[in-house]
C-alpha cells in the first residue's frame, strides 16, 4: 500500500452561475514529497485549481462536483475559517508576482515577523533568529539588514526568494506555486525553480507547480498533467509526457515552443483559440476536435475518457499512438536564407545616454542608461536583442524613435542622424510594435479606421472605399479575415490583437519595425503564429526587425543576429547561431545556460540579483 | 529621516513668500478698488469733509495704490499690522485676541470629521455588495450636497430650536468668566480645573464643530472607501489572504496604512476650505473668532484688520499643506528610502 496522498482532487467541477464549467472532471494526486506540474494555456483553469484548495475562488464561481482532500482531510466539507487556518500553516503559496505580493509600506521584517507569529514563533526574538534562519537557507544575503528593508529596496529575485522562505516557515505538507517565476528574468528563474525544488526536498513538502512553460515543467516535476479547456487531457510522469507525449495537444504545444538546441524546424501553429467555457458546454466530444490535427469523426460526438495507456501513464485521446504522426511543418527554403540588401538602415557609433535624476529632494544624480553602443541593422535583416531588465533595451528603442535625447555619439536611422532631424521626419519609416497588445489600441475604434490610422496624419487623401481596401490587405498580410475591419479591439484575442498591430506598423511600409517583447505574455500557440507570421511577411515586405525580448529561443528562431545587452552595454554581438553555440562573453553564456535549463546551481542570491538590489 | 521631514516642510513653507505677496496685493488691490473709503468709515458720519481729507492724507490714502501698498508691506514685515479703524486698538491685539476661538473650532472639526470620515470610509468599506454600502453612498452624497452653512442652519433647527439641547451662539453662557491663559476655551478650563466653564465651552463650541466637521467627513468616507476597495485588489492583500490572515488582521494590519494615505492628502489640500468655512458658520454662531472679526471688518472696510486675517488664512493653510506633505512621506517608505 503506497503513502496516503496529500493532496487528491477527486472529479472536480467548478461551475460559473450558468452552469458552464471552467474546471470539468479534474483528477489530480499529489504524493508526499512530490511534485506535480499542472502545464496549460491561458484560460485553462490551471489557477482555479489552486484557488479552489485555499477556498479563493473567484465570485460567481463555485464548485459544483467532486471534492478536494488535503492530508486526509475532505477540505470540501470543511467549515470557511477551519480551511483558512489550514493556510499558511500547512499549505503554502508562492505567488506569480514577487514584486507586488508584500506590502509596499510594511518593512520585511515586519510581514514575516506576522506570519512567523501566526504560525506560533512567541517571542520577538525568537522570531528574528528564525527570519534569519530561513533566508540564509533561501540563499539571501545579509539577512539581519533585508529584515529593515522595504520592498522596492529589494529585485524580484530576492522577493520571490523572502515569499519562498515564508511558504515553507511553516514546514507545510503542501506548497502551491501558481507560476512563480513568469515575473522574473531569465537568469533569475531557474535559480528560483532550484530552490523550490531543493526546499521540497529539505521540508519534504509535496509542491504543485503552475506553470505554462513545457521545458520548466520538464525540469523540475515528477509528474506533470496538461490541463486544455478545463480538463486534464494527458497525465503521467514528467519525462514521458515532454519526451513522447500521447496526446495531440500536448505534442503541438511542445512543437509551438521555439528551442535553443537542435534543428531549426517551423513552429506548430494550431487553429483557432482553446474554446471559452460557454463554447465547451455546446461541444459534446473532444474539447480538442476544432484544432486537432489528427482528429476524426469519432471525435466531435464521443469524448475520449482519459485513460491509461501504459504504467502511470494516461491520455484523454481516442487515438493516443497516432500522436506521433504530428510533425512540424519543415522549414522552406526560403525561411532561412533571405537576401540581406546592401544598405544599412541603421548604424549606432558610440552611441550613449545618461539621465539626470532628482531625488525626492531635489538632489541630482547622473545614471547611464547606455554607454558607447556601435551596432548596425542592414536592409531585412532581423536582429534581436536580448539582455535582462534593466540592461537598455528600452532606452535604446527610446532614442531610436525619438522620445529621449541622445547624450553621446551618432545614431543614424534610415539614412537622417537621429539627434538633429525632427521626430516628423522619421514618421513612416520607423514604426513601433508594444509588449501590450491591447495598450496601443483605441477601443473606441474599429480595427478597419486603426490599421489605417497612420494615413490620417499623412493626409494621404485615399477615398474611404479605397482606404476600406487597403485595409483589408493589411490584415491580409497578417492572416486576418477581411470582415474584421468592422470589430471593435474588445472583441479580438490577445493574439488577434498583436496581429492588427504588426499590421498597423506595416501600413506605412515601414524600413525599420521595433517590436518590443511583442511575443511576451501571449501563449506558446499564440506567440508561434506571430513569429511565423513574421517570418512570412519578411518574404514579402522589405523591413528590417528590431526584436527584443528576453528569451533566447525566441530569438534564435526568426533573426539573423543578435546583440547582447548587459548593464548598458552591448558585450556581444553577431550571428544568432553562433552566440548561442558558442557565446564568448560571460554573461551570455550565463544567459545561455539559463535558458538551456542547465544552470543546476544552487547558488545565494547572485551578484547579478545584488547589483539589481542596488538600484 | 528627522531632517528629512524638517527639509519637507521647509521646502513647502518656501512658498509662503510669494503666496503672501499674491494674496496680499489682490486683497490690498481689491479693497482699493471698492467704492467704500476707509477714511469716512472710521470718522463719525458728521465729520466735515475737511475732515475726511485731512483723515485720508494721515492715513495714506491719497498716494499711488503702489506706493500705499509698499508702506503698508515694510511696516508688516517689521511686525506692524497697523491700527484697526474700527476698534482704534493694534490691530495684532485685535486679531490675535480672536485666534484662538478659531483655532479651537477648526482643529476640533478637523478631529471630528477624521474620525467620522476614518470609521465611517471602514464601515461603507465593510459594507461593500450589501444594501448598506448603497444606503452610505447616497447619505454621503446628499451631506456632501450640503455646504456647511446649511448644514449649520440645519442643526440649529435640529438642536437650537426643535430639541433644545445646544446652545446656538457665543463660546460661553453669558456671566461665565475665565481667566484667559492661552485663549482656547477648552485648555484654560481644563487647565483652571473649572469643569463648569468647559462643559459650558463644549456646548457652545458642539453644533458649529458639527457642522464644519460633519461637512467635511464624507468626503473623506468616500476617499477612504474607494481606496480601501483599490487597496484590497493588490496582490499582497491576496497573499496575506493565502497565508491565513483574518479579515481583521487583512483590514487593520495590511490595508488600512496604504489606503489612509489619499486621506492624508485630501486632509491637506482640503484644510483650505475647512478654514475658510469658519467664516460663514462663526457668523451663524456669532462664535467670536476670526471668520466673525473678517465679516465685521469687511463691513467696515477695516483695511488693516481685513489683511491681517487674510494673511492668517493663507499662514495656516500652507503650515496645513506641509504638515500633510510631512505625513504622506513618513507613509510611503519609497519617498522615505529611495
Ligand atoms: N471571475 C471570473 N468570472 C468568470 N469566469 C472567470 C473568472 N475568472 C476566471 N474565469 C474564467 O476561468 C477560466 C480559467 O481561468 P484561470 O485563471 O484558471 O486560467 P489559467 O489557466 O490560470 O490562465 P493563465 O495562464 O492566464 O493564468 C477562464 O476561462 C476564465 O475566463
Ligand atoms: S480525441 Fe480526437 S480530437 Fe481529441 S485529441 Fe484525440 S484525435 Fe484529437
Ligand atoms: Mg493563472
Amino acid at each position: 500500500m503506497t503513502e496516503r496522498n496529500i493532496l487528491h482532487i477527486r472529479d472536480l467541477d467548478i461551475s460559473l452561475g450558468t452552469g458552464d464549467k471552467i474546471l470539468n472532471g479534474v483528477d489530480l494526486a499529489i504524493a508526499p514529497g512530490k511534485i506535480l506540474g499542472v502545464i496549460g494555456e491561458s484560460g485553462a483553469g490551471k489557477s482555479m485549481i489552486g484557488s479552489a484548495i485555499a477556498d479563493t475562488l473567484p465570485v460567481g464561481l463555485a464548485i459544483s462536483r467532486g471534492s478536494i482532500e488535503f492530508d486526509g482531510l475532505t477540505l470540501t466539507d470543511m467549515t470557511a475559517k477551519t480551511r483558512r487556518d489550514l493556510l499558511g500553516r500547512d499549505i503554502g503559496f508562492i505567488p506569480q508576482e514577487p514584486m507586488t505580493a508584500l506590502n509596499p509600506t510594511l518593512t520585511i521584517g515586519q510581514q514575516v515577523g506576522r506570519h512567523l507569529a501566526r504560525i506560533g514563533i512567541g517571542s520577538a526574538r525568537k522570531r528574528e533568529q528564525r527570519a534569519i534562519e530561513l533566508f540564509t537557507e533561501v540563499g539571501l544575503n545579509r539577512p539581519g539588514e533585508l529584515l529593515k528593508n522595504y520592498t522596492h529596496q529589494l529585485s524580484g529575485g530576492m522577493l520571490q526568494r523572502v515569499l519562498i522562505a515564508m511558504a515553507f516557515a511553516s514546514n507545510p505538507r503542501l506548497v502551491i506555486a501558481d507560476e512563480p517565476t513568469t515575473a522574473l528574468d531569465v537568469t533569475v528563474q531557474l535559480k528560483v525553480i532550484d530552490l523550490i525544488a531543493k526546499m521540497r526536498e529539505a521540508h519534504n513538502t509535496s509542491v504543485l507547480f503552475i506553470t505554462h512553460d513545457l521545458q520548466l515543467a520538464a525540469e523540475v516535476c515528477d509528474d506533470v498533467a496538461v490541463l486544455y479547456a478545463g480538463q486534464i487531457v494527458e497525465r503521467g510522469e514528467a519525462r514521458s509526457i515532454i519526451n513522447e507525449p500521447r496526446h495531440p495537444y500536448s505534442r503541438c504545444l511542445n512543437l509551438a515552443t521555439p528551442n535553443l538546441a537542435g534543428p531549426k524546424t517551423r513552429l506548430m501553429i494550431l487553429p483557432k483559440a482553446m474554446p471559452s467555457p460557454l463554447e465547451r458546454t455546446a461541444m459534446a466530444g473532444c474539447k480538442f476536435t476544432p484544432r486537432c490535427p489528427i482528429a476524426g469523426d469519432l471525435c466531435i460526438g464521443t469524448p475520449p475518457p482519459l485513460s491509461e495507456i501504459s504504467a502511470g501513464h494516461r491520455s484523454a485521446c481516442h487515438w493516443p499512438e497516432r500522436t506521433e504522426t504530428i510533425t512540424p511543418p519543415p522549414l522552406k527554403a526560403d525561411d532561412e536564407n533571405t537576401v540581406l540588401g546592401a544598405d544599412l538602415v541603421m548604424k549606432a557609433t558610440g552611441l550613449g545616454k545618461a539621465y539626470r535624476q532628482h531625488d525626492w529632494l531635489g538632489r541630482v544624480r547622473r545614471v547611464e542608461a547606455l554607454r558607447g553602443l556601435d551596432f548596425e541593422v542592414r536592409e531585412r535583416e532581423f536582429v534581436g536583442i536580448v539582455g535582462e531588465s534593466g540592461s537598455g533595451k528600452s532606452t535604446l528603442t527610446k532614442l531610436i524613435v525619438g522620445l529621449e535625447d541622445i547624450t553621446a555619439g551618432v545614431l543614424d536611422v534610415v539614412g537622417m542622424d537621429r539627434a538633429t532631424t525632427p521626430r516628423e521626419r522619421f514618421f513612416d519609416r520607423v514604426q513601433l510594435v508594444f509588449q501590450d497588445p491591447q495598450s496601443a489600441l483605441n477601443p473606441r475604434r474599429r480595427i478597419g479606421s486603426l490599421v489605417t490610422q497612420s494615413l490620417e496624419c499623412r493626409g494621404s487623401g485615399l477615398s474611404a472605399s479605397a482606404r476600406k481596401q487597403l485595409a483589408k490587405d493589411l490584415l491580409a498580410k497578417v492572416m486576418l479575415p477581411p470582415d474584421m475591419i468592422d470589430r471593435f479591439p474588445d472583441q479580438l484575442s490577445g493574439g488577434q490583437k498583436q496581429r492588427v498591430n504588426i499590421a498597423r506598423a506595416l501600413c506605412s511600409n515601414p524600413r525599420l519595425l521595433i517590436a518590443d517583447e511583442i511575443v511576451s505574455g501571449l501563449d506558446v500557440s499564440v506567440q508561434a503564429q506571430i513569429l511565423e507570421l513574421l517570418r512570412e511577411l519578411r518574404k514579402q515586405a522589405s523591413f528590417s526587425l528590431l526584436l527584443i525580448s528576453h528569451d533566447l529561443a525566441v530569438v534564435r528562431h526568426i533573426c539573423d543576429r543578435t546583440l547582447v545587452m548587459y548593464r548598458g552595454e552591448i558585450v556581444e554581438q553577431g550571428p544568432v547561431e553562433d552566440i548561442f553555440t558558442n557565446p564568448q562573453h560571460a554573461y551570455t553564456k550565463k544567459l545561455v545556460a539559463a535558458a538551456r535549463g542547465n544552470s543546476g546551481l544552487y547558488a545565494d542570491a547572485t551578484e547579478q540579483e545584488a547589483e539589481n538590489e542596488a538600484f | 529621516m528627522i531632517k528629512a521631514v524638517i527639509r519637507v516642510i521647509g521646502r513647502r513653507l518656501m512658498a509662503i513668500v510669494p503666496v503672501f505677496a499674491i494674496v496680499t496685493i489682490l486683497v490690498f488691490g481689491a479693497l482699493r478698488i471698492l467704492p467704500v473709503d476707509p477714511a469716512q468709515m472710521s470718522l463719525p458720519p458728521s465729520a466735515t469733509i475737511q475732515q475726511v481729507e485731512e483723515k485720508r492724507e494721515q492715513m495714506g490714502l491719497n498716494k499711488p495704490i503702489w506706493e500705499q501698498y509698499a508702506i503698508w508691506f515694510k511696516r508688516a514685515v517689521a511686525g506692524d499690522l497697523g491700527e484697526s479703524a474700527q476698534y482704534r486698538m493694534p490691530t495684532s491685539s485685535v486679531v490675535f485676541e480672536r485666534l484662538p476661538a478659531t483655532i479651537e473650532l477648526v482643529i476640533c472639526s478637523l478631529i471630528l470629521a477624521v474620525f467620522v470620515g476614518t470609521v465611517g470610509g471602514i464601515l461603507l468599506f465593510s459594507a461593500r455588495g450589501t444594501p448598506f454600502e448603497s444606503v452610505g453612498m447616497t447619505l454621503t452624497s446628499a451631506v456632501m450636497a450640503l455646504p456647511d452653512f446649511l448644514l449649520a442652519l440645519l442643526f440649529i433647527l435640529l438642536f437650537g430650536v426643535l430639541l433644545p439641547i445646544f446652545p446656538v451662539n457665543g463660546r460661553l453662557d453669558p456671566g461665565l468668566q475665565v481667566p484667559a491663559q492661552t485663549g482656547f476655551l477648552l485648555l484654560d478650563s481644563l487647565l483652571t480645573g473649572d469643569i463648569g466653564i468647559f462643559a459650558s465651552a463644549l456646548r457652545h463650541i458642539a453644533l458649529p464643530v458639527m457642522a464644519l466637521g460633519l461637512a467635511f467627513s464624507p468626503t473623506i468616507v468616500r476617499v477612504l472607501h474607494s481606496s480601501l476597495i483599490n487597496t484590497y485588489q493588490q496582490s499582497y492583500i491576496r497573499q496575506a489572504r493565502l497565508r491565513g490572515l483574518s479579515d481583521r488582521e487583512i483590514l487593520f494590519g495590511q490595508a488600512l496604512k496604504n489606503a489612509i494615505l489619499p486621506v492624508v492628502i485630501l486632509v491637506g489640500t482640503q484644510f483650505g476650505s475647512l478654514f475658510g468655512g469658519t467664516l460663514l458658520v462663526e457668523m451663524i454662531f456669532s462664535f467670536p473668532g476670526l471668520g466673525n472679526l473678517m465679516v465685521k471688518a469687511m463691513q467696515t472696510a477695516d483695511l488693516s484688520v481685513i489683511m491681517a486675517i487674510a494673511l492668517i488664512y493663507c499662514a495656516t493653510t500652507l503650515i496645513f499643506n506641509s504638515l500633510a506633505d510631512a505625513a504622506a512621506y513618513l507613509l510611503n517608505p519609497k519617498l522615505r528610502t529611495g
